[in-house]
């Protein structure tokens, strides 16, 4: 199967084995960074892996449908990023570390 | 051939920024290498015939986003991390493991579906995308967009809300 024909015609799976690279990495940032912005950094890479395969079907099938659900996705990343950000400078403001152990402590 | 080497070399750069993104140890860093992934991707929507995504894409993320992940973290002032990563042998290896076996599980899901998906024929994206696109938005989606627009108000009161704590960034403890 592994032959120049694979390797020189660009396809979808070649896509799609990006965009699960790097929704990989992302899912490695979130689970092992402990800055907290660094994770959310993680999230917004796994957003971008989704919207990349998104793309490539949308392509794949001729159907627009997938752009539209991209453009909202964009739209809820921005929406995370700043409810994210807030949180962030919450527990700076208190602990004067952006370190996710404090999470918890950061009650009422 | 130049289509191959084309997307090849974007698919190197686009996985060495990212493996930087979550590897450097000073958080500056991971987001000017977030930006240049983000911009990689839009290279990568443009090369896939979707121009207004790629626009967007570098307008809201490496634009807007991106510019408050950065202000956000120039105002912390933080330093490089010594431990950056998050400590103990087994829980580290439990996390490393987990995520070796969702990319697996992502790699295998793709590489199996891959034999049973059948391309349509016929089925291509034709004319002016930016224009089906818009007309798409506007009748089928339209309601989705305006939710989606309270959603951002909502999101917009909650985060002053959030950050209103007291004290201030920079107040005297």
């Amino acid at each position: 199967m592994l032959n120049t024909e694979t390797f020189l015609h660009i396809g979808m799976p070649h896509y799609i084995f990006l965009s699960a690279v790097i929704f990989s990495f992302g899912m490695i940032a979130v689970l092992m960074r402990k800055n907290v912005i660094v994770m959310l950094m993680g999230v917004e890479l796994m957003l971008n892996a989704v919207n990349l395969s998104f793309i490539v079907f949308a392509k794949e099938n001729g159907n627009l449908n997938g752009h539209i659900m991209v453009f909202f996705v964009m739209t809820i990343a921005a929406a995370e990023a700043g409810v994210g950000l807030a949180l962030a400078v919450a527990i700076y403001k208190k602990f004067h570390e952006v370190n996710i152990r404090f999470f918890e402590h950061l009650r009422g | 051939m130049a289509e191959a080497i084309g997307f090849y070399i974007l698919a190197f750069f686009l996985i060495l920024f990212s493996y930087r993104t979550i590897t450097a140890t000073n958080p500056i860093h991971s987001a000017l290498y977030l930006v240049l992934t983000m911009i990689g991707l839009a290279a990568t929507f443009f090369n896939l015939g979707a121009q207004f995504i790629a626009g967007v894409q570098l307008i809201v993320y490496a634009g807007a986003v991106m510019v408050l992940f950065v202000m956000v973290l120039m105002l912390f002032d933080l330093k490089a991390e010594i431990r950056a990563f998050s400590r103990g042998l087994v829980s580290g290896g439990l996390k490393v493991m987990s995520a070796a076996l969702l990319a697996g599980l992502a790699l295998g899901a793709a590489n199996g579906s891959l034999v049973l998906y059948q391309t349509p024929e016929g089925n291509k994206l034709t004319g002016d995308v930016t224009r089906q696109l818009g007309l798409l938005l506007y009748t089928k989606y339209l309601y989705a967009f305006e939710v989606l627009g309270v959603l951002l108000l909502v999101v917009a009161v909650g985060v002053v809300a959030v950050s209103r704590i007291k004290g201030g960034t920079h107040a005297q403890h």
